[in-house]
């Protein structure tokens, strides 16, 4: 590698670019029209009924118990049926744990919760497989079981897993400073208990797999999933089989959230399973129950909060116990509790903190990663502890946070200091302006009568990539054809956020200075260099840069070789409009397909990869403190409500959303990102809850009892709020944008609710049934 | 006599997927239906929107033998003025209604729940036969219909029937039909003159089942009401009218305080439970706020003609 393509250098070099040909333009996404004109193909597209085997899966009625045996006797009666497939048939390791090696991917010896997978049954027709999985006979022993995450902490006598000698998973800390001197320091201290509850991704395609049998024990797997390199890497260990004799192909989808981050590999493994053992093409797609019964959820938590502030309302202490009932499995749990713990705080600058999270099994369906992983239910507690403060303070909410919020140079709890890309203090200051936050809040806090009106803000950071240490990177392989057009290459998926079909070209097009429309996007691919995940907001951020680093290493060769041509040098060349020419004299000039010609018939090669490796610190788990994330986005948002005082109905009417996340590479992108994730929180908040029976079964595993709102229950979301605060290791500074506005979401709505109504908002959701005892509880306080 | 076709399960997979074997009917004439529905009512079941059969076929809590899809019958789609009466067809679609000037003008608490039942998706495919023969204690027509004294003629082979829509529920998806009838048509009164009503439905999004909801409908002279009725869905196995609650409203002048006390009795006239969509408690707390809510609006749309 020649040291002009050293890929820290070029990204310094593009970082400074002040004026763009596409970026930060609302472009148009390559997908649009064949989404539009329903073209576009999904795993279900690639399924040929009678052609393929059809695979239904078994699942566990128990929450806990031994399995005493298993008879397919009956169901291999079936006509068309290939086979019935336990734990036993697993060529490779049944072992698909991500955080923690815990969790088989058949159930073996036992069951951990109702709608575990315990066999899968493969009938050439799908109604034969179905009609099969029912007679499989399952002979249970059943085993005490715990659901309260509380009383399992507390248990030895009922183990989800044995082995581990408690049902403490995993467990985190934070310490800064000393919280009994800050306690001491502070005129007003509150208090609170804070639970939130499941949340189902309800993407509108469930999970689905297509694994296909190639010569020499290959395999071949279209299916779901956010990290192709992940979903090879758990097939291969599963089927047994070396990672390069696997390739994943991610096709379009209808949604992720973080649920296909988590289930997408565990489909794919399933579907691959049969195929190996098969020798033939095997489909596995779950049903609407399935996927709800089966998928990792939005942690479930108790947040005991305390917090502390000078009358000045300088924060000085908080002290934070969180648990998770992390369900069966640990899964990612252990990562979603850490990314909980470190923010904690909020963005706010505390000086003495002390933060415990505990992640706890029980016999449910177990927790996940899903958009905000672990940070919407910690901020809501976290800002809710803010309005508490504030009004005890009596000091503007909005104030408040700006007294505290960080700002460059500012230590984190971890002991972490941000020297740059803080942008969020200036977001609140713009958000409280134009959302008219001073006048309302003052005429919203005397309301009374039946329809009380409110607002509420929420202030949340994010940390950017994967916490602590762990490694982070980024690559992919971008050429140009001989004919001029460019293909990228990346394992970056396309689940409806976009990224690869908009800011993944607009980067390559910007930084080649190649028409947009000459280049195309091959993503969700193992074919290209290992991308990491598309999740954490990392598609047009971290998951971006193998793109823009590889692209910019070809805008190297072209620059020279343009000034070659051009009798001039490399730092003379523009690129644009279809031609290289000379910045002092556009007239002298050579065609981009002109140049890209020459190029392949002077040795000039025209692909290169983009590898990215993040620099990190390290965190100290002993002393809790240390190096957390290379940069935070930050979020703010304000919600105004109107409560039916009643009927205890939630109508939130208007949200106002602002994002410090650096450069913005795709305004309408964006704003599509924020639109959908404050409209998923405020379902969150209002709507959406599982009732899970006393054996922790789901009992509303479907959309007509688990319900999502609709486009009519939509609040008017306003244009966001942008304070670009360029971070250094983004494509042209971007930070990642896609969970964000469902991260201040809760916060937002519940403390606008806590605003109409003059009391603290705790527990979510907010339910007419909620709000309705809220009030009454209230009303009943008063007299 | 139409040929029992075998449905294609071809592309039929997953979400798609209706695990159940039977053979289906697609009649053109309401007398080809009555003929399949004599020969296989008691394992037969009636496709009309399929809004609501196709959902419980999927999740297989409905398996018949025999479908017969009456889509095909145009005479059973129709909204009439009669004058002093409107017929509407078991056929007609929610969207017609919604599309209907004479429901809007005439019966406003129909007018109501037309514009809060499911989406536009739906309201397109479903029926408002099909919402009172699928007999859900929630079935958003049910409340307006009986406020508005609506009568229902069914048919069999051996003749019609008219009934009054209060005597037509008997339970949670059961209805007094006898297994070889079909709903024909709906007829409504117009209401008197100087009469309003009024539909209030709570739910957990705006195309979602009631939790709760409450029809009614009242006539006010001389400040005294003179006329009211109440019916109230979700809130017992059937939905109900509440004829304590409106005796003890008759002839009571109209003021808010006399109506907010009085509608306190409609608690003892249901009896809600707890399930995944509500409580008991709140349905009860609740139902009393939505009938005054509906009262104070057909109040209002009485003066208002």
């Amino acid at each position: 590698m020649s040291s002009s393509e050293d890929p820290y250098a070029l990204m310094e070099k593009w970082l400074k670019a002040k004026e763009f040909l596409v970026v930060g333009k609302g472009v148009r996404r390559a997908d649009a029209l064949e989404k539009a004109m329903g073209q576009a193909r999904f795993v279900e597209d690639f399924y040929m009924p009678g052609h393929m085997l059809f695979i239904k899966q078994v699942l566990s009625t128990e929450p806990h118990a031994r399995i005493l045996g298993i008879d397919a006797s009956k169901a291999l009666e079936v006509p068309s049926v290939e086979g019935v497939f336990t734990a036993k048939d697993i060529p490779g390791e049944n072992q698909v744990g991500y955080a923690l090696p815990d969790q088989p991917l058949i159930a073996e010896g036992k069951v951990r919760f109702a709608g575990e997978l315990v066999a899968l049954v493969a009938a050439k027709d799908f109604d034969k497989a179905i009609e099969a999985a029912e007679k499989v006979k399952i002979m249970y022993d059943p085993l005490p079981y715990v659901l309260d995450p509380l009383e399992a902490m507390e248990r030895k006598d009922i183990l989800v897993h044995g082995e581990v000698g408690s049902n403490i998973a995993f467990r985190t800390k934070v310490r800064k400073g000393d919280i009994e001197e800050g306690f001491s320091k502070s005129d007003v201290i509150v208090e609170n208990e804070y639970r939130t509850h499941h949340q189902d991704h309800v993407y509108l395609e469930t999970e689905g797999a297509l694994a296909l049998p190639e010569l020499g024990d290959r395999l071949t797997v279209i299916s779901a999933g956010q990290y192709p390199h992940l979903v090879r890497a758990i097939v291969a260990r599963v089927v047994g089989l070396p990672e390069s004799n696997i390739k994943v192909i991610i096709p379009y989808m209808g949604g992720g959230f973080g649920g296909k981050d988590d289930e997408g590999p565990l489909v794919a493994a399933k579907a691959a399973l049969i195929a190996k053992l098969t020798g033939k093409p095997s489909f596995l797609m779950y049903t609407r129950d399935e996927s709800m019964l089966m998928h990792p959820k939005r942690e479930a938590t108790i947040i005991k909060y305390k917090s502390g502030a000078s009358r000045d309302g300088k924060l000085q202490a908080i002290e934070v116990k969180i648990i998770h009932d992390t369900g069966a499995y640990s899964n990612r749990g252990p990562f979603i509790l850490w990314r909980a713990t470190v923010h904690a705080s909020g963005p706010y600058r505390v000086p003495h903190a002390k933060v415990d999270g505990y992640c706890i099994y029980t016999n449910k369906v177990y927790q996940g990663s899903y958009r905000g992983f672990g940070n919407p239910s910690v901020q809501f507690a976290a800002e809710a502890q803010m309005d508490s403060l504030a009004r005890k303070l009596g000091i503007d909410p909005v104030e408040l946070r700006l007294k505290n919020l960080l700002r460059p140079g500012d230590l984190t709890i971890t002991g972490q200091q941000l020297n740059e890309s803080v942008g969020v203090a200036d977001a609140v200051a713009k958000l409280a302006k134009v959302s008219e936050w001073s006048s309302k809040i003052k005429a919203y806090s005397s309301s009374n009568g039946r329809y009380r009106r409110g607002i509420g803000i929420g202030v949340a950071w994010h940390g950017i990539s994967t916490s602590r240490g762990v490694p982070d990177w980024s690559n992919a392989l971008v050429k140009i054809e001989k004919d001029g057009s460019v293909s990228v290459h990346t394992g970056i998926v396309e689940m409806g956020q976009g990224s690869p079909v908009s800011s993944h070209r607009q980067i390559a097009s910007e930084i080649l200075g190649a028409p947009l429309d000459v280049v195309t996007v091959d993503f969700g691919t193992t074919d290209a260099p290992d991308t990491g995940a598309t999740h954490a907001s990392r598609g047009t951020s971290i998951g971006a840069i193998g793109v823009y680093v590889a692209a910019a290493k070809l805008r190297e060769r072209l620059n020279k070789l343009a000034s070659e041509l051009l009798g001039t040098s490399p730092d003379e060349i523009e690129i644009k409009d279809g031609k290289a020419y000379l910045r002092s004299n556009p007239e002298k000039y050579i065609s981009w397909k002109e140049l890209i010609k020459e190029a392949y018939s002077r040795g000039v090669e025209m692909s290169a990869t983009g590898y990215f490796f993040l620099p990190k610190g390290k965190f100290n788990d002993e002393a809790g403190q240390g190096y957390a994330y290379p940069a935070f986005s930050y979020v703010a948002m304000v919600a105004e409500v109107e409560v039916d005082t009643y009927t205890g109905k939630v109508r939130v009417l208007r949200i106002w959303p602002a994002l410090a996340a650096g450069r913005i590479i795709n305004p309408t992108q964006v704003e599509g990102q924020v639109e959908g994730a404050a409209v998923q929180g405020m379902g969150y908040v209002l709507m959406e809850q599982f009732v899970f029976d006393n054996k922790g079964r789901i009992l509303n595993p479907n959309l007509t009892d688990y319900v999502v709102p609709t486009a009519l229950d939509a609040p008017e979301i306003m244009r966001p709020v942008y304070v670009e605060d360029i971070f250094k290791y983004g494509p042209f500074g971007a930070k990642g944008v896609g969970e964000m506005a469902l991260i201040p979401a809760p916060a937002a709505i519940a403390n606008a609710v806590s605003n109409a109504l003059g009391v603290q908002v705790t527990k979510l959701p907010l339910t007419p049934e909620n709000v309705y005892f809220l009030i009454k509880e209230k009303m009943g306080k008063k007299a | 006599m139409v040929e029992a076709v075998k449905l294609s399960r071809h592309n039929l997979f997953n979400t798609h997927i209706i695990p159940v074997n039977f053979k289906y009917f697609a009649p053109k004439t309401l007398n080809e239906a009555l003929e399949l529905l004599d020969k296989y009512g008691k394992e037969a079941k009636i496709l009309a929107g399929g809004t609501d059969l196709l959902v419980k076929m999927k999740m297989r809590l409905v398996e018949p033998k025999y479908i017969i899809n009456i889509k095909g019958i145009r005479e059973l789609n129709f909204i009439k003025d009669e004058g002093n009466q409107v017929r509407i067809g078991a056929l007609t679609r929610w969207r017609q209604l919604e599309k209907s000037e004479l429901i809007k003008n005439f019966f406003p608490s129909l007018y109501d729940a037309v514009k809060v039942m499911g989406g536009t998706q739906i309201r397109n495919m479903a029926t408002v036969g099909g919402n009172l023969c699928n007999a859900s204690p929630a079935a958003d027509s049910a409340p307006p219909l009986m406020v508005l004294n609506a009568k229902l003629v069914l048919a069999s082979k051996k003749g019609e029937r008219e009934i009054p829509i209060t005597q037509f529920f008997k339970g949670p998806g059961k209805t007094v039909m006898e297994p070889d009838e079909l709903l024909k048509e709906i007829t409504i009164p117009k209401p008197e003159e100087g009469s309003g009503s009024a539909f209030i439905k709570v739910a957990r999004t705006s195309m979602d089942l009631a939790k709760i909801s409450a029809a009614t409908a009242l006539k006010v002279e001389d400040r005294k009401i003179v006329m009211v009725r109440i019916a109230i869905g979700s809130a017992a196995p059937t939905p109900v009218r509440t004829p304590k609650t409106e005796e003890a409203l008759i002839g009571q002048p109209f003021r808010p305080s006399i109506i907010r006390e009085k509608v306190k009795l409609v608690v003892n006239e249901i009896s809600p439970i707890d399930d995944v969509r509500s409580t008991a408690f709140y349905r009860k707390e609740v139902s009393k706020i939505i009938v005054e809510d509906a009262l104070l609006i057909s109040y209002e749309r009485a003066s208002r003609r």
